[in-house]
């Protein structure tokens, strides 16, 4: 186990401008990516949020305020298709919301004689399964006898969710091609360390020594460049995100678009970075030595 | 020890190296392979270290089927044989001692033994003091000695020295004829030795095989080499 981890650091010193360029290429590589992982979990994130407090609110008529009509709307809107849930609300919880989303307390003071007459409708809360579902189910509660008004928001930040995600979808094709050239580059880097190798793997085979016991070395050189490149990418993110963190105070936009805590995210990100890292240098070696080997007897 | 039966080598590209050769070589015997440039002497060196496969006929060494050793199996066959080089192979950024046990650590030896080994191996091939030199430091015929000493450490049954004297003077190719002799005697290691060195064959009388466009044109036991032009 030492000695391959030894042999590999000192080939990693032996070519150290060819390592560097490739430990370079990764570091690209594994920014983007980072890039491209914070930006997808986050998108994520709010699309999450988005869908799931997008909502029809369904305000009932004052002449239909009985329990049998209300008994009776809320099983019609039950039965159209896609709604997941229907959560009913009478007027005087609707008055207390409304006063409570106020938080000076002289304000809240203001409406307390509404609470007399209450102005408020009673009111149904519709969730869909599917946010694209949203205007046709609105349309079909409005033929409902019985309902006053139906509104619905949250399309247009939807539509806005739906767009970003396209190009992630591209986002995900650039790191896909960023990787295979950091492969090729540390195969590349990792063959010229074979070639200047050779006479040392004949010996090596003359004397018997198995193949896992010429690659090991090698693979490690690979494990080793790929850890290198992934120290920048990894600092830059963790930083990076910190001050974004903190200038933002984990709030962008509106509350929908909330930023994850630093931690433990930050460690996940990191962890997948060097892993990446690590992935990439090994199969680039591996790549270079298996068909080295495979040439010989 | 080594048995050759009509084997024949054609390489990939076309060319004809070994036509139905046959041989057979005992334990402890040292023999000479010689013949000119093109004449199949390496070719048979590599049917013996399982570096090509012979197209027909079957190479045995140490009862092994060589031709037969899947990939893997080959490195632990290797470990019965030493190989020598003409141009030694020597590591440049290790000294002598590590040359010598790299040949152990490669196979898996522990280090107490490796460093037991590696000393009684150096004092047999006369070094015993140039533990610490580099190759550069040292003369050719010295180094020649650095990469037998590399070639027998894990005793091996069978030596192969391909032309390990080509690239020294007389006086010191005597010395390396002297240890593989002296090596041959002691440890009854079966010694191959491919040279082109014809003063030598004749001084060092042993069994001789001559190839000549892939045919064994001559095996004389009583050894001596004459040119019949």
């Amino acid at each position: 186990m030492i000695r391959p981890i030894r042999e590999g650091i000192r080939g990693v010193g032996r070519h150290w401008a060819m390592s560097i360029s490739s430990a370079i290429a990764v570091t690209v590589t594994l920014i983007i990516i980072s890039l491209f992982l914070v930006l997808s979990y986050h998108l994520e994130r709010f699309t999450r949020t988005v869908e799931s407090s997008v909502e029809i609110s369904v305000m009932v008529s004052y002449d239909a305020e009985s329990s049998s009509d209300l008994r009776r709307i809320e099983q019609e809107i039950s039965k159209i298709g896609g709604v997941e849930d229907v959560t009913y609300s009478d007027k005087d919880q609707e008055l207390d919301y409304y006063i409570n989303s106020f938080e000076d307390e002289r304000t809240k003071e203001v409406f307390e004689p509404f609470k007399a007459d209450n102005p408020m409708h009673d009111a149904y809360y519709v969730e869909t399964k599917n946010g694209a579902d949203l205007s046709a189910i609105a349309d079909k509660i409005k033929t409902i006898d019985g309902v006053d008004t139906v509104n619905y928001g949250g399309q247009s930040t939807l539509n806005m969710v739906e767009a970003m995600s396209s190009i992630r979808r591209f986002g995900g094709i650039l790191v896909a091609a960023l990787t295979l050239l950091a492969i090729f580059l540390i195969q590349n880097t990792i063959k010229l360390t074979i070639y200047a190798r050779q006479d040392e793997i004949t010996i090596m085979k003359n004397v018997g020594a198995t193949n896992g016991f010429i690659r090991s070395p090698f693979l490690w050189e690979g494990i080793i460049t790929g850890m290198l490149g992934a120290i920048i990418p990894i600092a830059l993110t963790v930083w990076s995100y910190f001050v974004i963190f903190e200038r933002t105070s984990g709030v962008l936009i509106s509350n929908m678009f909330q930023l994850e805590k630093p931690l433990p995210f930050l460690y996940y990100v990191s962890g997948i970075l060097l892993g990446v890292g690590i992935l990439v240098g090994l199969f680039g070696s591996w790549l270079s030595v298996s068909r080295y080997l495979r040439d010989r007897r | 020890m080594i048995q050759c039966t009509h084997v024949y080598k054609r390489y990939k590209n076309g060319t004809n190296a070994l036509y139905d050769i046959n041989l057979s070589v005992d334990q402890g015997e040292f023999v000479y392979v010689i013949g000119p440039t093109g004449s199949g002497k390496s070719t048979l060196i590599k049917l013996m270290d399982a570096e090509e496969v012979a197209t027909k006929g079957d190479v045995k060494v140490v009862g092994i089927n060589v031709g037969e050793l899947s990939k893997r199996q080959i490195p632990i066959y290797r470990r019965n044989i030493g190989v020598v080089f003409q141009d030694y192979k020597l590591l440049p950024h290790k000294t002598v001692f590590e040359n010598i046990a790299y040949a152990l650590e490669v196979i898996g030896m522990k280090k107490e033994q490796i460093r037991k080994r590696t000393l009684e191996i150096m004092k047999v091939v006369g070094l015993g003091d140039k533990g610490n030199s580099f190759p550069k430091e040292l003369s050719g015929g010295q180094q020649q000695r650095v990469a037998i000493a590399r070639a027998i450490a894990n005793r091996p049954k069978v030596l192969i020295a391909d032309e390990p004297t080509g690239n020294l003077d007389p006086a010191k190719s005597d010395e390396i004829m002297d240890l593989l002799q002296q090596i041959n005697e002691r440890y009854g290691t079966t010694v191959v030795m491919v040279t082109h060195d014809i003063t030598l064959v004749n001084r060092y009388r042993k069994r001789t095989i001559v190839l000549e466009q892939g045919h064994i044109v001559a095996d004389r036991s009583e050894g001596g080499y004459v040119r019949h032009d």
